[in-house]
């Protein structure tokens, strides 16, 4: 299988004016298409700090992140929210909804970048419905439950057809019916759409939707 | 078509449509709180400006005032030359006053004022004196004994001058005028206050009384002073006089408003440093309110980025927002203003003891401050998004 993402000697440290923390210490790792990796370790251990920089939310000190071959480390910030709009997608654990855009609105706005936002809603609408969550399109995110927030945060991140998804912890606030929805639909969209998962999580009960999975400690992969 | 330079004014609506409406309303009030603010120190300024002149040409010197040439006592061909004055375009008012040097006598108490002859027909059109009458009435064309007398020489309790006035001299009681060592009796057929005190310190009397004190200065007078009207322009009406030969030197009414003018002067410097403490208070104040507003938005600015929305769009937002607060803080200011503190003022003017202020605000200055404004606020809207959309991403949705 062809790889995705390459990491290769990635760290990233944390400066503070008492001291320097190394929470990625050489970091390397290679994802390849298709697949579902979950990335587990105790707090601190540097797992999301490894999906934050793989998805290109914040700048390493040094190594190299490759994405669909293409060098990271040299892009500008322009670059890489381009690269990030239309190639990866980004599930936050507290949502990160919008809370002045309904549902609809939320999905629709990455996709207003690329297209019209006839496009955009109709686009927004189909996945929706994907997620289940049609019928409430137009409710504000402060009307919907936390497992309905976030699955309009799934249908926000599948908006422009990103090959890669990056979850961050995407179950820690939700119940556990609403938690095994959510990882179906991860399900789905991994092995129907092909689309690479790398997500984070702390319940052992989730490894078993994952393809693979590697465990960080202090920010090395053990 | 793409729809990203509509996302701009796409995030501004639903910010203003689903945003917290006590955000709203409170940022828009204070705006309109610091436009009112602008607008009232200086419309209060330029209102006793405009007060303190009006007091001086509608009291004292008219638009424009003609006195006689150097080395000469009056100003010769009187008839002539207040006809001549009259046809000039523009001129809606003429009268000849002739300055007595005349000593005015009640009750053993005396004093020397300006006594002024005048016809009251000629002089009406171009003072407000007979629209100040607080006792008795007005002089009649041929009142040959009549005499009216401003406040602050009539005296009386509560006058300002009492001390140095005829200390209640009452309409209907008579005053001598002592004049070239003889003593004339006149009867007082009015008072007048115009609240100017220079004005109010004049005595006037009937030119068909001063032609029989004195008949030899036939057709001679001390000054002329004309009456512009509002739609003409002063400047053109004295080149207009100027060019008529007129025999006497054409002065503003602001070349002989004495001291007044430094008054008046001194108010509009007064003004022009608290314009300024103003809009510095109005810019702070609006800074202030977006800036904060702006803030508490850190976390949506950052998750906006992390979905691929350019910060250019984030930012351009945000300076919609805050021009869409200057705009509907300025209307709300603009209605409080004209709808409240305009009218308030007309039914109760500010009394100062020059004259009775009202609020005057010209186009020029209305403009210009809403304006600033309105520049004050995309630039409070500008600066915090700017700074928000270059921090790093995720201290903002995190909240770091």
């Amino acid at each position: 299988m062809e790889s995705v993402i390459i990491a290769d000697n990635l760290i990233k440290i944390y400066h503070s004016s008492t001291n320097n923390v190394k929470a990625l210490d050489k970091v390397s790792l290679e994802i390849s298409s298709g697949e579902f990796l979950m990335i587990t370790g105790r707090n601190g251990s540097g797992k999301s700090t490894l999906l934050h920089q793989l998805a290109l939310l914040d700048e390493y000190d040094s190594g190299e992140i490759i994405i669909n071959n293409q060098k990271t480390s040299h892009l500008s910030e322009r670059k890489r929210m381009d690269l990030r709009l239309r190639g990866l997608g980004y599930i936050f654990q507290e949502y990160a909804l919008i809370g002045e855009l309904s549902a609809l609105e939320n999905v629709m706005l990455p996709a207003m970048m690329l297209e019209s936002s006839k496009e955009a809603k109709a686009k927004a609408f189909e996945i929706l419905e994907k997620v289940d969550l049609r019928e409430k399109c137009f409710r504000l995110p402060s009307e919907l439950s936390g497992g309905e927030q976030q699955r309009v945060a799934i249908a926000r991140s599948l908006i422009n057809s990103p090959k890669i998804i990056f979850a961050d912890e995407p179950t820690a606030n939700l119940d556990s019916t609403s938690s095994k929805k959510v990882l179906e639909i991860f399900k789905s969209l991994n092995k129907k759409d092909d689309i690479t998962i790398v997500m984070v999580t702390h319940e052992p009960e989730e490894l078993a939707y994952a393809s693979r999975h590697i465990q960080l400690a202090d920010g090395r992969i053990v | 078509m793409k729809s990203q330079n509509r996302l701009p004014f796409y995030l501004t609506l639903k910010y203003l449509q689903r945003g917290k409406k006590w955000t709203l309303f409170l940022t828009v009030f204070l705006v309109a709180i610091a436009f009112v603010n602008l607008l009232f120190i200086s419309s209060l300024f330029n209102g006793i400006i405009k007060g303190t002149n009006e007091q001086i040409i509608n009291t004292m010197t008219g638009n424009i005032y003609i006195a006689p040439k150097e080395g000469e006592e009056f100003i010769s061909n009187k008839t002539k030359n207040v006809n001549t004055l009259r046809s000039i375009d523009g001129v809606i008012g003429v009268s000849a006053q002739a300055q007595l040097p005349a000593r005015l006598e009640y009750k053993k108490i005396s004093g020397n004022w300006q006594v002024l002859a005048i016809k009251p027909g000629d002089e009406a059109q171009v003072t407000n004196t007979s629209q100040k009458m607080i006792a008795g009435r007005y002089l009649e064309e041929n009142d040959e004994d009549g005499i009216i007398l401003g406040q602050q020489i009539a005296g009386g309790d509560g006058v300002e001058q009492n001390a140095f006035s005829l200390k209640g001299a009452k309409v209907g009681e008579k005053v001598k005028l002592i004049f070239n060592n003889q003593s004339y009796e006149f009867t007082i057929r009015g008072i007048f206050k115009t609240k100017f005190l220079n004005a109010d310190e004049q005595a006037f009397i009937t030119q068909k009384a001063f032609e029989k004190l004195l008949p030899e200065i036939d057709d001679k007078t001390s000054t002329i002073i004309i009456k512009v009207a509002n739609n003409h322009d002063e400047d053109t009406v004295i080149s207009s006089i100027k060019d008529k030969n007129i025999d006497g030197n054409v002065y503003t009414w602001r070349e002989v408003a004495g001291l007044m003018k430094s008054v008046s002067e001194s108010f509009s410097s007064i003004n022009v440093i608290m314009t300024f403490v103003g809009i510095l208070i109005a810019a702070v104040t609006i800074f202030i309110v977006i800036y904060v507003d702006i803030i508490n938005k850190r976390k949506q600015i950052g998750i906006l980025r992390a979905i691929g929305i350019r910060p250019y769009i984030i930012i351009f937002s945000y300076v919609i927002l805050s021009a869409v607060y200057s705009v509907i803080g300025v209307l709300l200011g603009t209605a409080i203003f004209f709808a409240i503190l305009t009218p308030y003022f007309i039914a109760h003017p500010f009394q100062i003891p020059i004259t009775d202020v009202v609020l005057a605000l010209d186009k020029v200055d209305f403009i210009a401050r809403a304006e600033a404004v309105m520049w004050v606020s995309v630039f409070s809207g500008l600066i915090p998004a700017a700074v928000v959309t270059r921090t790093k991403m995720l201290d903002a949705i995190l909240g770091r």
